[in-house]
């Protein structure tokens, strides 16, 4: 309790506070332009952190983390151009409600639906957390190695085109991460006899480079894309009678979204969409849903904030991150010389009740700078292009260097960004590469001490329930969908060919 | 030309069952790419340093890395089949890549290249100068009194930022102190 009150107070300091506010207010920026993400903007946001303390650091990018969730839903709803891949699901609906003259209706819809779910998945990770890093204790090298693998498997299943090319991403990640000397045997990998390899390749700069220059790149394909916008807007919270039709939503989406965004590597875009279906399924109109059903809103915003919070639990407790942008931010934990995992519970619970206070300040702040602002921040969009993206490669060229001053680092970041662009078209996703990098060491470590724990025989990995459970788990996970996908398809071609006999 | 509606049922059939049909062409390029990579960087463990089996713990440094490798090829062997098993077959992969890319993608590459060789020569300062002027103007801007402001008052903004406020040393280039 000691630790609680501690936590709470140290972001009720008004410097923290006005942190915090800067996060949510970049943050809602970040989320309502399209093509900047919130992965994105944590990353470059990273450098201006090295001089702040750990916590008010860390506070600022969970805060942003919640404000660019919800930012993405403004212009999902007013130019049908969701600032960020969880607010898609919120355009659907959305953007047919502003077109009928329902914008305000629509935005006040999605700012309680995201503020209800955040909180909820507050309350869960208030819990969880400590739970769950309490369990993580009684973890030894062959429980983290099986961890590690059953995130690494779940990169098949986060939003993007194909999971063969995630896991794939997922592997060169870790690969990557054997760059640099070899813990065990001091041996160089991969050095290509270049100094600045020998301390391995860092995170920032890659993680700049993929979600940063990638997207710069791709956006130079796109200047002449121009987007209709709604410009009325009287932005009113949502009436009794909407708000009794999307009570249960909210309160599915919130739970969904929140044990999607527990599971490791599935982050706000998957639960967006899931919530968004679970709406629809629910729903006694469906035949509404994609000409601005309400639900279709609070459904994938409840969803898409509660796998903020929830994200962040096997984050901090296990050090496993559950999105893409907690990969950046247990990236920034790490810069600032914590330990992500059980012993930061143990060690300094007040950091996880400061975090809990930040992102619930953020909550609030962002539900009234979104219902007060919304008409402002769809503006933000007519920035021109040609000026942002330059600004964005300026901050991503310092943010690569001030890491550690080297200019190295720099090339790094240019060269992530160009391989990132490339992979991006076809279909491989910056999110499970970084995945790949951050778990890589984790992977590596633990398999080596496993196996020396074993005297190399591998079976006796099987002794540990816990493992077996990750394992099962990991099978699950990677071949659950594929296998039902050609059941499914088989079944629908067989009762086809029975009906076309008939 | 009359069409006969039979031929359309025999063409679309052999498709189907055409070997050629089941791999995705694409993709079949992008496994060769990646088989090549991996061979290359799989030769290149087998020139790791080799350690005293003691010191190795029987955990020798590039059995790691040659397992992923293997994760690896073996996954992208998946990858010209893979348009099979997904719900919208290859549409959905072939979004992206539909059209060449495009030449300006190329240039701006090109430019940022270019500008991070310039921190080498003129500072990091200075480079800040050259992407706030190049990059807008490459992309079209040509509004001089919303290009002057921003490539001076950014850069500057920044710099400051950085060098006055968080301390970031920055690169003084080759050239830079002359120019100074």
């Amino acid at each position: 309790m000691e630790a609680m009150f501690q936590g709470l107070g140290l972001i009720l300091d008004p410097f923290n506070f006005f942190l915090i506010f800067c996060g949510v207010l970049i943050g809602v920026i970040v989320g309502a332009l399209p093509g900047l993400s919130s992965p994105m903007a944590v990353a470059l946001l990273l450098p201006f952190t090295i001089g702040l303390d750990p916590i008010p650091a860390i506070a600022m990018l969970s805060a942003l983390y919640c404000a660019g969730t919800f930012g993405g839903s403004i212009t999902a709803i007013l130019i049908n151009a969701p600032g960020a891949p969880p607010a898609v699901a919120t355009a659907f609906d959305g953007y047919p409600m502003a077109k009928r003259g329902e914008a305000g209706r629509a935005l006040g819809m999605a700012a309680v639906s995201s503020v209800a779910g955040g909180i909820f998945s507050l309350i869960v990770f208030l819990v969880a957390t400590p739970l769950l890093a309490k369990a993580a204790l009684t973890f030894r090298p062959p429980e983290y190695f099986a961890l590690a693998v059953f995130a690494l498997s779940m990169l098949a299943s986060i939003s993007g085109k194909s999971a063969v090319r995630n896991l794939i991403a997922g592997a060169a990640g870790v690969l990557i991460s054997t760059v640099g000397i070899h813990l065990t045997t001091g041996v160089e990998r991969f050095t290509f006899g270049i100094i600045d390899l020998t301390d391995g390749i860092h995170f920032v700069p890659v993680l700049i480079g993929l979600f940063a220059v990638g997207e710069l790149l791709n956006q130079s394909q796109a200047l002449n894309v121009a987007y209709e916008r709604i410009t009325s807007i009287v932005v009113r919270l949502p009436s009794r009678a909407d708000f009794l039709k999307v009570r249960w939503t909210i309160l599915r989406s919130s739970i969904l979204g929140t044990f999607i965004g527990i599971l490791p590597a599935e982050g706000s875009t998957v639960a967006a969409i899931m919530g968004y279906n679970e709406a629809k399924r629910w729903s006694k109109n469906k035949e509404e849903f994609g000409h601005g059903a309400i639900e279709g809103i609070a459904g994938p915003e409840a969803a898409n904030n509660a796998a903020a919070g929830g994200a962040m639990v096997p984050t901090l407790a296990l050090g496993i991150p559950g999105s893409g942008t907690t990969a950046v931010i247990l990236v920034a934990l790490i810069m600032h010389g914590f330990r992500p995992g059980p012993y930061l519970m143990n060690q300094t619970p007040h950091f996880i009740y400061a975090i809990f206070g930040a992102m619930m300040i953020a909550n609030m702040m962002f539900f009234v700078l979104g219902l007060a602002g919304a008409k402002v921040f769809a503006r933000i969009t007519l920035i021109p292009r040609t000026l942002l993206w330059p600004s964005v490669f300026v901050f991503s060229m310092i943010g690569a260097y001030s890491f550690s001053s080297s200019l190295f680092d720099v090339w790094v970041m240019l060269v992530s960004g160009i391989v990132g662009f490339l992979m991006l078209r076809h279909g491989f996703g910056p999110a499970p590469l970084v995945m790949g990098l951050i778990l890589g060491q984790l992977v590596e470590e633990s398999l080596s001490q496993s196996m020396i724990m074993f005297d190399n025989n591998w079976f006796q990995f099987f002794d540990s329930p816990i493992v077996v459970m990750f394992f099962v788990l990991t099978l699950l996970g990677l071949f659950w969908s594929p296998v039902t996908g050609v059941l499914g398809k088989l079944f629908a071609r067989s009762n086809a060919r029975l009906k076309g006999g008939d | 030309m009359n069409q006969d509606p039979n031929d359309t049922g025999v063409s679309e059939g052999r498709k189907e069952t055409s070997v050629s049909s089941l791999i995705h062409w694409t993709d079949f390029r992008v496994t060769v790419i990646i088989l090549a990579i991996s061979g290359v960087l799989y030769t290149v463990t087998t020139g790791f340093e080799e350690v005293a089996a003691m010191l190795a713990q029987n955990i020798p440094p590039e059995w790691f890395p040659q397992l992923l490798i293997w994760v690896i090829v073996l996954l992208s062997l998946v990858l010209p089949f893979e348009h099979l098993f997904l719900e919208k077959g290859a549409a959905e992969i072939d979004k992206d890549r539909s059209e060449k890319v495009k030449p300006m993608a190329m240039i701006t590459a090109a430019l940022l290249i270019l500008a991070v060789t310039s921190i080498l020569l003129f500072g990091t300062a200075l480079a800040m100068v050259v992407v706030c002027i190049a990059l807008p103007l490459l992309w079209g801007e040509r509004r001089a009194k919303v290009l002057v402001p921003y490539f001076i008052l950014f850069p500057l903004a920044v710099t400051l930022l950085f060098t006055q406020v968080l301390k970031v040393y920055f690169e003084p280039g080759a050239f830079g102190p002359a120019i100074q």
